[in-house]
């Protein structure tokens, strides 16, 4: 899988997802697996406190957070439905 | 400069906090309802002394929905945050037969859910950049028994259980999570204390006088000092040894 670049010059969510996934995994050691939209993100080499600083640095980046606007939103388990919830979050 | 907030920094306690650790070098940024005069004396002081900074940013932490957009609104003012000092609190006391429920739900909510909402917004910003403490002032009577403060006891015993699980939580992140547990301290709060209730303290204590607002002060200065970078979970108690 490859990141899709949005036609303007702004970063799109998928890439600023898949930039920060490297950033925190970097910063914090961990190993990561090829990051396919099958992938569950339990076995992404993130572990749950990283997982928990992702969504911190998304508010960050994006000024999103959708798990803070939808008490009965299910967290996604791969990867491909994470970026996906995003990406309807900023539609 | 570091930022750090600290709750209740408009009078008491939370002003002695916020002035020593403006002192040490800190842009401390006090939350209360209210600004007063001896807030606005502390921070002229601070400006003289010119190293730290002392600001005021006014907001109701009663009001747990309102929380998210007051930590937005700090951090857009004055950058990323280091510290948090969990100190506004009421002392509500009273026999728990005849306590009033609205003041009890009350007593509940400002000393247990916002101090608890707050650190989940603060830390959220903390964990982004790898680094930060949280101070949450408890009191001795979260573990020792004191006539007609059971409600109030409880919510002091729930931040250090709160600061204990916390501090494993966000340890491998670098942030520091400890408890500062006064004994009776003469401020506002404690003002219904009466001579006799100071004289008991007083004489049941080992050092035979109370702890002051800048003893509470130096405990947390030092928990935000380099010297405690491996002091996390724990609760230090100043109370010029009553509870030795
Ligand atoms: N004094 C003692 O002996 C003693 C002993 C052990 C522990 N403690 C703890 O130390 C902390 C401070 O006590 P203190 O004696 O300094 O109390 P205090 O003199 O009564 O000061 C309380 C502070 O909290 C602020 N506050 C109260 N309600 C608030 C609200 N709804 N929203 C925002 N801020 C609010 C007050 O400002 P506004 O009213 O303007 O909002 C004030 O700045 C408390 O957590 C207390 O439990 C005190």
């Amino acid at each position: 899988m490859t990141s899709r670049m949005a036609d303007n010059t702004e970063p799109s969510v998928r890439s600023t997802i898949l930039d920060e996934i490297h950033r925190i995994a970097a910063l914090h050691n961990k190993q990561l697996a090829p990051l396919t939209d099958a992938l569950p993100l339990m076995e992404s080499g993130l572990d749950s406190l990283c997982v928990a600083v992702l969504v911190a640095s998304l508010d960050d980046a994006l000024e999103l957070d959708p798990f803070a606007e939808d008490e009965n939103l299910a967290f996604p388990v791969t990867l491909g439905d994470f970026i996906q919830l995003y990406e309807n979050a900023a539609a | 400069m570091r930022n750090i907030i600290v709750t209740g920094g408009s009078r008491g306690l939370g002003l002695g906090i916020a002035e020593r650790l403006a002192t040490d070098g800190f842009q401390v940024i006090a939350i209360a309802r209210s600004q007063t005069e001896v807030f606005d004396a502390a921070a002229q002081r601070v400006k003289a002394a010119g190293r730290g900074a002392l600001q005021f940013h006014a907001a109701d932490l009663a009001d747990i929905e309102a929380i998210p957009a007051l930590v937005k609104a700090i951090r857009k003012e004055f950058g990323a945050l280091y510290g948090l000092v969990n100190n506004a609190g009421l002392g509500t006391g009273g026999l728990l037969s005849g306590m009033n429920d609205a003041a009890m739900a009350q007593l509940l909510r400002l000393n247990i859910h916002s101090p608890i909402a707050l650190t989940k917004y603060v830390t959220r910003t903390m964990m982004t950049q790898k680094g930060g403490r949280i101070v949450n002032i408890s009191s001795i009577v979260a573990s020792n028994g004191f006539n007609a403060l059971s409600v109030y006891s409880a919510t002091k015993a729930a931040l250090v259980g709160f600061t204990k699980s916390l501090a494993r939580e966000l340890g491998p992140l670098e942030i520091t999570v400890n408890a500062v547990a006064p004994g009776f301290v003469d401020t506002e709060l404690t003002s219904g204390l009466g001579e006799a209730g100071y004289d008991k303290i007083v004489r049941r204590s080992a050092l035979r006088r109370m702890a002051e607002v800048e003893d509470v002060g130096s405990a947390v200065a030092f928990l935000f000092s380099d010297g405690a970078r491996n002091i996390t979970g724990t609760v230090v108690t100043v109370d010029a040894g009553n509870t030795a």
